[in-house]
């Protein structure tokens, strides 16, 4: 793009400070840095045209120069334009410094690979220094603005890269014992002092003689990154000089210089603060700050540096100064201050909180420093905004609030009010003499009045709730301020009815203290007042709020009277979001028939529907389950249909959902007893289950249908005792069961869940025949055996034996279904196999590594599941 | 200690945004410091746009507060500073100092150097009060001599310079912005050693000090037995100096006469170097009696070049200069009103203008008027509901007067007539605006001889001095008026006015 001229830039710089975002987004924004840079070169610009392109630098360099590297490059543009400047006077030397420092520090390029950096600091110390740069920096009479410039600019280099000047400490210092401008030269050192220290502290290194190292670094030679590679991991949140920041964090309480250091270090702070009084408040303010914050928690360095310049400064009304008394005092307490001292200041704080020559804004943050006045010695909890001690009443009766005060005062000045009152609670009330809560009444009645006033604006009935609601935080003990407020409120209710969403907000927020009251004197309020009533939605509305279990049949009442002046839809879905209240309150009597009377009557078919959907909810559901069915608060139907979006609320209660499976089920050990197999099943839950219904369905039909296992309530950690399931087998096979779950949750939502299939195996089937006659059993077992043939079918197999032998496998795997044993080397066995299937097996002569087993059944089908089993029978454990 | 941004935003009800950007500075390094201090709990500073509508949605200027809202409405939103959270991107932006003064909206969004969450109190962020003082310093700048619009608008174009001057990276310099406008002009001034950084240049020319007393007096007058009347005087002394010299030093000494009233509670102008103890001691918190210092209060001081306040002071003089009583009585679509009003003899009968403005709040036009005024003339706006009272330069001799009549209003309509929250049914008042030149209501005077100057030449010295009233109100007693804390305690130790019959 070529050269463009003043009204085009005028333009572009408006159309991009209008919406920086939108203006990047569009054609124009990639170029923008570019262009802004070469134009600053162009002789067609004037001065000023190109001040304003490098203020949009200062500002914007982030949408200018993304990233580091566009960073870098900025940078270095800005300075190669700066070396070109003609020798004579040019306003775009400051503003060039300026932003070639914002280009780096803001653009993440600062650092020792940086070309610019490695020649913006060096020429910027050198400007600092008062040091002859040569021609292309300007006359002299520009060196002085420049001079100072630079130190603000190498300010901001080490307030974003904390250690950066720590080698030039004792150059700084020295430069302010010259003739060097006090103020840049001041709060450079005392910022770079400060950094030092924090860094160094948490080096656990000392000062390492960096205050009186004078020299400059060489011209061109390589600058010290070292303090500010430290501290780079560092840039990290900072405590202020506050007692609430740890010491820890604070980080210096470990730095113990040695006495040379400390001598020096106490002369560097008393150079600072002695010439002090040449800076600008703000600028002495900032100083205190940095100073207070450089010498907290460092051993050996007495506060008292700082006494000299206290009087001085408790005599001024500027807000930064004494702020800045004030973080001394938090920082050094009754090092610095003494009991009289503190007792002075508070005097002068109170006294600046409430004088009519300062603005409102600075009445009200001194207000605050009072509730939050860093005591010498606190009582109570910190954290909180308490009165100080020190603050008696007859200091306060200037603080007090008046209904003449604007919204922000009146708060603040109450809350002052209320902490009086809350401390005045266990003294005796003194008689009229001194009665804050008296005055708090009336002032309340005041505000009250003021939010009653039809037609009047919201604010002032915002203020009144908000008053109310302060009032209540702080003295929600005490009936002799809830009580008036409580009927108060009501009486205001009755005034104005429109502010009941106020209402609604006010008792969302506040404790059962004034909640419960509050509620019940609303209702009577709404309820006394039966028939036709312009606030009839308002008074339906805080009847679905407050309505409960108490006195229903005056609510009732009530609801019936409305019922037909509710013509319109909103008002008759406000008189249902009543009945739902009171459906969830568990109000029964009398409620249905009111259903049933809105189910006919009301004109609207939606709301004819609701009330049907009510009725039935109330005839069909037990109490607690309709409570939770309503449970979530309805938002305000929508235009379509309240059904619809009641639906949206309940029907997923009164659904079956799916949910995750919320348990594990496990066979556990078999009990081969009975008529037949019963599976015991474990079960472990993972959250409380009630009414647990688990169904089972047999894939393939190899069993009859199973019945369902019911559990009343599942606990997780409580063992359950084990679940029986008989099967009844229509084949002797083994079998996967699918399992599902069906609870409640302790919610009241019902849900449903598959769990993993669960696997019957073929022992699992296994029975023992009844038992044998005495004393014949190896006839018995013999007849058996022979009854197997001709139908059934033989085998001979091998039984491995693992280490334990043939008379463990036995005992651990087929004791109960040994008919004759002749241990340790003969076993018979004879299992029953329902529906109607025997297996018999012979096992002798047993072998080191295995047994041979003869087997015999009178079911085919069982011989290869047979086999298997017995070979599997050593791996089982 | 720095600021990520400022603003300043003109209201304009009525208008579709109700405001516009007329100003704003973004400090972009300040910003990246923020994102590191904050950590999680950082929200970046908006555009322009977004951050009007945020901020006057939180200040409660946008023209629709018809519904209840919660974000702004609820009765926990409770804000007890001139620092606001404002909703904006998601996030909410915090501290945001800002505040309202003359239909302009002064703002700016300090660096917290520490995580936001939970939220530190303000008295731990170092930055709050320095944003304070440059929105005062700006507040200042505009409106020290600004009588329109043209002027207002020269003033906020010449910011953008002022600020790279005063505020160069966010970190404030110097508050006071005419400073650094001269700093501007005086740049080719070689500056000596130890010149202040408060003082950009010297005074050359004949020297001469200027120092004027200007006391305002309040009151609020009740009539009532258990309502005490309160009264008290601010005053405030403005000094220019003229000297020649870096660091020329002035004491002034301000004088009470024999029956003076002390003066309390003064704030001095940092460029004092000392004060005595008994000054800084002196307080209206404290029950007054005979010991109490009652001067002379020497101020020993360096002057800045410009115009400066070198101190405030509060006093309470035994008895207000007027004393009156107001009474309303509601009758239908009429009021009677009785007005009687009484100067102290002490007081210096010699106005500038005195006149008393009886408004009527929450009524119709006035219709009709029938008065008797024992003095002066009264003004009748009907469709303000005003009457005003002129009274003129002086009290009769009887230093006694009064008014009585009855004011008949027409029908309300809502957007033309005076709405206050304050002045309900019969609660009332009426106002008086006087001044009297070379008087002050506490006796404080500098005399020409105790100004001692440490500086080249023997100055010339001007002294000035006026009384003006400010919030000066008497309450109709017929009805309740609001009243302060101060007003139950004094009517409990029950002491008696001066003479002034009641009826």
């Amino acid at each position: 793009m070529g050269p463009l001229s003043r009204e085009t830039w005028a333009q572009r710089l408006g159309a991009f400070r209008a919406s920086p975002s939108a203006f990047m987004a569009g054609p124009e924004g990639e170029d923008l840095g570019r262009d802004l840079l070469n134009e600053l070169r162009s002789e067609k610009l004037s001065e000023q045209t190109k001040v304003s392109l490098l203020a949009l630098s200062l500002e914007y360099p982030a949408q200018l120069w993304p990233d580091a590297a566009a960073a870098e490059a900025a940078a270095t543009s800005l300075l190669d334009t700066l070396v070109l400047l003609p020798p004579r006077p040019s306003a775009l030397r400051r503003p060039l410094l300026l932003a070639a420092t914002t280009a780096l520090a803001a653009g993440d390029a600062l650092g020792p690979t940086s070309g610019a950096s490695r020649r913006l600091l060096p020429l910027l110390l050198g400007l600092a220094s008062g040091r002859d740069l040569g021609r292309g920096f300007g006359p002299a009479s520009e060196q002085r603005p420049l001079q100072a410039t630079a130190c603000e600019c190498l300010r901001e280099l080490e307030s974003c890269k904390p250690g950066l000047l720590g080698g030039c400490l004792g150059l700084l210092r020295s430069l302010l014992g010259q003739e060097g401008p006090v103020q840049p030269l001041s709060l450079l050192l005392a910022l770079a002092l400060r950094n030092t220290l924090v860094i160094q502290a948490r080096a656990r290194a000392g000062l390492q003689g960096l205050l009186v190292a004078g020299d400059m670094p060489a011209a061109g030679g390589p600058w010290n990154w070292t303090l500010a590679e430290e501290a780079d991991a560092h840039l990290q949140p900072q405590a202020p000089s506050w007692p609430a920041a740890e010491e820890e964090e604070c980080g210096l309480a470990v730095l113990e210089p040695s006495p040379e250091e400390a001598r020096e270090l106490r002369a560097a702070v008393a150079q600072l603060l002695d010439t002090s009084y040449l800076l600008t408040p703000v600028a002495q303010a900032q100083l205190l700050w940095l100073l207070g914050w450089a010498l907290r928690g460092l051993r050996g360095q007495p506060p008292v540096l700082f006494k000299p310049q206290l009087v001085r400064l408790l005599g001024t009304a500027q807000l930064t100064l004494l702020h800045a008394v004030l973080a001394l005092k938090a920082a050094f307490g009754e090092a610095l201050f003494t009991a009289q001292d503190e007792a002075l200041l508070l005097r002068r704080l109170t006294l600046a909180a409430q004088h009519p020559a300062l603005p409102l804004p600075a009445h009200l943050f001194y207000l605050h420093c009072l509730l939050n006045f860093p005591e010498n010695c606190p009582l109570g909890p910190t954290g909180e905004e308490t009165a100080p001690l020190l603050l008696g009443p007859r200091l306060c009766r200037g603080l007090l609030p008046s209904l003449l005060h604007d919204p922000s005062a009146l708060l603040a000045h109450l809350h002052l009010l209320c902490l009086l009152c809350a401390e005045d609670e266990e003294k005796e009330e003194k008689g009229q003499d001194w009665c804050p809560r008296h005055y708090l009444g009336e002032l309340l009645a005041g505000l009250r009045q003021r939010a009653a006033l039809h037609g009047g604006p919201r604010a002032l009935a915002t203020l009144c709730f908000q008053a109310s609601y302060l009032v209540v935080h702080c003295l929600a003990t005490q009936p002799t301020v809830l009580t008036p407020l409580t009927h108060g409120l009501a009486r205001l209710y009755r005034a104005r009815p429109a502010l009941a969403p106020h209402f609604v907000d006010l008792l969302d927020r506040v404790g059962p203290e004034l909640g419960e009251p509050l509620r019940t004197a609303l209702r009577q309020e709404v309820v006394s007042r039966p028939g036709r009533d312009e606030a009839l939605r308002w008074h339906l509305q805080i009847l679905s709020k407050v309505a409960d279990g108490k006195a229903p049949s005056a609510t009732l009442g009530f609801l019936r009277a409305a019922a037909a002046h509710c013509t319109d839809w909103g008002l008759q879905q406000a008189l249902l979001q009543v009945c739902r209240a009171l459906l969830r309150a568990g109000v029964g009597e009398g409620l249905a028939d009111l259903l049933q009377a809105l189910a006919r009557q009301l004109e609207d078919p939606d709301g004819r529907d609701r009330a049907r959907l009510y009725y039935i909810l109330l005839a069909h559901l037990a109490g607690p389950k309709l409570g939770v069915a309503l449970g979530p608060s309805l938002a305000a139907p929508a235009l379509t249909s309240s059904l619809v979006a009641e639906n949206q609320g309940f029907a997923a209660v009164l659904m079956v959902q799916e949910a995750p499976a919320p348990m594990r089920l496990s066979v556990g050990p078999r009990r081969a007893a009975g008529p037949v197999p019963v599976l015991q099943l474990q079960v472990e839950v993972l959250e409380p289950l009630y009414s647990v219904e688990l169904r089972f369905r047999v894939e393939g039909q190899l069993y009859a249908p199973l019945g369902a296992v019911h559990v009343p309530c599942l606990l997780p950690g409580r063992p359950c005792r084990p679940l029986h399931l008989p099967l009844q087998p229509r084949r002797p096979a083994p079998a996967q069961l699918a399992v599902r779950a069906l609870f409640a949750t302790p919610a009241g939502l019902t849900c449903h869940a598959h769990l993993p299939p669960l696997p019957v195996n073929f022992a699992d089937l296994f029975l023992p025949f009844p038992r044998a006659p005495d004393g014949d059993k190896q006839g018995f077992f013999e007849e058996l055996w022979d009854s197997c043939l001709p139908e059934g079918a033989e085998s001979r197999l091998w039984c491995p034996l693992g280490p334990q032998g043939l008379e463990a496998l036995v005992a651990r795997h087929l004791d109960p279904f040994v008919v004759v044993a002749q241990p340790p080397t003969s076993y018979h066995v004879a299992i029953r196999l329902p529906p109607a299937s025997r297996l018999l097996l012979r096992l002798e002569a047993a072998q080191g590594d295995g047994v041979p087993v003869a087997l015999r059944t009178d079911d085919w089908a069982v011989l290869p599941l047979a086999g298997d089993y017995l070979r599997g029978l050593s791996a089982a454990v | 200690m720095a600021q990520r941004a400022v603003w300043l935003i003109s209201h304009e009800p009525g208008t579709p945004l109700c405001g516009t950007v007329r100003f704003s500075r973004r400090y972009p390094t300040v910003e990246k410091r923020a994102r590191v201090f904050n950590g999680t709990s950082y929200v970046p500073i908006p555009e322009d746009g977004p951050f009007l509508k945020a901020l006057l949605f939180e200040l409660r200027l946008l023209d629709d507060d018809k519904d209840f809202v919660e974000s702004r409405d609820s009765c926990s939103h409770i804000n007890k500073t001139s620092v606001y959270g404002l909703l904006v991107g998601g996030g909410e932006l915090w501290p945001v100092v800002a505040f309202l003064k003359n239909n302009m909206i002064y703002a700016c969004v300090p660096l917290v150097e520490q995580t936001l969450s939970p939220r530190p109190p303000l008295i731990s962020i170092s930055g709050i009060s320095q944003s304070f003082e440059l929105l005062f310093g700006i507040q200042d700048f505009l409106h020290l001599g600004q009588k329109n619009d043209t002027e207002l608008n020269t003033k906020l174009n010449q910011l953008p310079d002022l600020l790279l001057q005063a505020c160069p990276f966010g970190t404030l310099l110097d508050a006071n912005l005419q400073n650094s406008l001269d700093s501007i002009n005086f740049a080719s001034v070689t500056h000596p050693q130890k010149q202040p950084a408060w003082k950009v240049g010297t005074y050359k020319g004949k020297p001469q000090v200027s120092i004027s007393i200007t006391e305002k007096v309040k009151s609020m007058q009740y009539d009532k037995q258990d309502i005490a009347d309160t009264w008290q005087v601010v005053g405030a002394v403005t000094c220019k100096c003229d000297l020649e010299g870096i660091m020329p030093n002035v004491t002034i000494s301000l004088s009470l006469p024999t029956n003076g009233s002390p003066l309390q509670d003064i704030l001095v102008h940092p460029c004092v170097t000392s004060l005595d103890s008994a000054i800084l001691t002196s307080s209206s918190i404290d029950a007054m009696d005979d010991s109490a210092f009652s001067g002379p209060y020497k101020f020993p001081f360096t002057p800045p070049l410009e115009s400066f306040n070198l101190c405030y002071y509060t006093s309470q003089v035994p008895v207000p200069p007027i004393l009156g009583f107001y009474q309303m009585k509601e009758e239908e679509i009429q009021v009677k009103i009785t007005v009687n009003l009484k100067l102290h003899e002490s007081v210096k009968n010699n106005f500038e203008f005195c006149e008393a403005r009886i408004p009527f709040y929450n009524r119709g036009p006035i219709t009709h008027v029938e008065y008797k005024v024992s003095f002066g003339q009264l003004e009748v706006f009907r469709e303000k509901s005003l009457l005003i009272w002129i009274i003129g330069q002086k009290f009769p001799k009887s230093m006694e007067i009064s008014l009585s009549g009855t004011v008949t209003f027409g029908a309300k309509s809502h957007e033309k007539q005076p709405f206050d929250e304050i002045c309900i049914g019969g609660t009332a008042y009426l106002k008086l605006h006087f001044k009297i030149l070379d008087y002050t209501l506490t006796g404080c005077y500098a005399d020409q001889h105790s100004v001692q100057v440490f500086a080249s030449g023997k100055p010339k010295i001007n002294t000035h001095r006026k009384l003006i009233s400010s919030d000066y109100y008497i309450w109709n007693s017929k009805a309740p008026a609001p009243i302060t804390y101060g007003s139950l305690l004094l009517s409990l130790s029950s002491w008696t006015l001066w003479p002034f019959k009641k009826r």
